[in-house]
């Protein structure tokens, strides 16, 4: 394995947090939906793609896609345009997971927004063939704000990877 | 260190599954199919109510801070607020019953005079009150979902009206709620009557620059419409009871290049409190499956 300067060894990844930062994640788009606000970030669309980057074979286009559905059923959007979209992103995440965490946060940022444009795009695509109006252009905010989020989502998601190795009994940290 | 704590682990040789394009190619495909049959052939109407019956106990739970919040403020409201609202409850009381004292002798009369005319006097739809869970979350869309649901016999296609007039229509049952598109929807239209003149249109749901409207289509520019003229539903339907209070128009755009005028009403429907009336529609018309007029 080659070791990134200046990266830290991580611990694995415990599984239950992986389901419960999912869980998080769908309850806090469910909330965040209910102030029917254009430009809010999908931060659902966010937790999928990062755990794609991080454990591409633990979160996959499968879950991608469920979760999707559940967001389509939830939004009484038509049923199976998240699911596209968060396909998507999770394949385009295994297109880049081996490269983007070679670089900085700031710089991961950059990279992941034309994911994030792409996800965005698909689901404005599959509602206007369905026959449905522009919502405003105040929509064109959401992969950006998807994308300043990526910084903190990555810090926030690996922080428990980022405990010490062997606890020390006499070390209070 | 102990050997298992590290992140990396080596990738497996052997079980590494599908390939991602063909994974990708897949979910895309199963997307897509669900689209189609979710617009097109409606078969994907079980799958939906089944999602959504499952999702209920998450719903509740994303409701709860909110609940919680609006408990809290209720419970500090002031002592002079709440004689204020019995003040006003009283006086709107007296303002009623005037009213409904002429209603009773209005009715009489209507009847005798319908009986006079042997027209087939209106039939009270049977109605049931259902309580709102919330908005649906979708910027595009003008819909909330109710508390009653199938089980409780809503269906499809029955109007739904609050203290103000028509709030818009069942579009989706599920077995324990059901999903009201308003009026304001841009899918949605209503049969009206404007009361002033009695002349009958379409109105459809318009929302532009931020105000959920109603806009009545296809108005001649010369047709007797006046600001503040009073729709009500006009019941050629057979799905909205005649009679019901819709919206008031409240922007008419007359323009020498174009024939029709645009007219545009705003929902009398207050959309404030939390419980709505929906109508069953008739016998006749509740059997036809999803309906809309």
């Amino acid at each position: 394995m080659i070791k990134v300067r200046g990266q830290a060894l991580l611990l694995p990844v415990s599984p239950w947090f992986i389901v419960w930062s999912l869980v998080f994640a769908l309850l806090l788009s469910m909330w965040l939906g209910l102030s029917h606000q254009l430009w809010l970030p999908d931060v659902l669309a966010i937790f999928v793609f990062f755990w794609g980057i991080h454990q591409p074979r633990r979160v996959g286009m499968g879950i991608a896609f469920f979760l999707g559905l559940w967001v389509d059923v939830q939004q009484s959007a038509l049923l199976g345009q998240h699911a596209l979209a968060y396909t998507f992103l999770s394949y385009g995440a295994f297109t880049i997971h081996r490269r983007l965490l070679w670089f900085a946060l700031p710089q991961q940022a950059l990279q992941v927004l034309p994911f994030f444009v792409l996800a965005n795009v698909t689901q404005w695509l599959t509602r206007l063939i369905a026959g449905e109006a522009f919502a405003g252009w105040l929509i064109l905010f959401a992969p950006l704000c998807e994308a300043l989020l990526w910084p903190l989502v990555s810090t926030l998601l690996l922080a428990p990877q980022r405990r010490a190795h062997e606890t020390d009994v006499h070390r209070p940290i | 260190m102990p050997l298992g704590s590290i992140d990396r682990t080596p990738p497996p040789f052997f079980r590494v599954g599908f390939a991602p394009l063909t994974k990708l190619i897949f979910f895309s495909a199963l997307s897509l199919l669900l689209m189609f049959a979710d617009s097109r052939l409606q078969f994907a109407q079980p799958l939906r109510a089944g999602l959504s019956t499952l999702m209920l106990p998450v719903q509740w739970l994303v409701l709860q801070p909110g609940h919680a919040a609006r408990a809290v403020s209720s419970y500090f409201e002031n002592l002079e607020q709440a004689q204020h609202n019995l003040a006003q409850a009283q006086l709107k009381a007296l303002e009623q019953a005037a009213r409904s004292q002429q209603v009773e002798q209005l009715q009489l009369e209507n009847q005798s005079l319908r009986q006079l005319i042997a027209l087939q006097s209106t039939v009270a739809n049977p109605s049931q009150v259902a309580e709102v869970l919330f908005d649906v979350a979708d910027p595009y869309n003008q819909r909330v979902v109710i508390s009653k649901g199938h089980v409780q016999g809503i269906a499809p296609g029955s109007a739904v009206i609050d203290a103000g007039g028509v709030i818009g229509q069942v579009t989706r049952v599920f077995p324990l709620t059901s999903e009201v598109t308003l009026l304001t929807d841009r899918e949605q239209s209503i049969p009206v009557l404007n009361a002033r003149t009695g002349a009958r249109n379409v109105a459809y749901g318009e929302v532009s620059a931020g105000l959920a409207q109603i806009e009545l289509r296809f108005v001649p520019a010369s047709a007797d419409v006046q600001e503040g003229d009073m729709l009500t539903t006009s019941g050629v339907d057979g799905i909205y009871p005649a009679g019901l209070q819709v919206a008031r128009i409240n922007h008419i755009e007359r323009r020498s290049d174009i024939s029709f005028a645009r007219i545009l009403a705003t929902p009398l429907a207050q959309q404030k409190g939390r419980h709505l009336l929906v109508l069953q529609p008739p016998p006749d018309l509740a059997t036809t499956k999803g309906r809309t007029p």
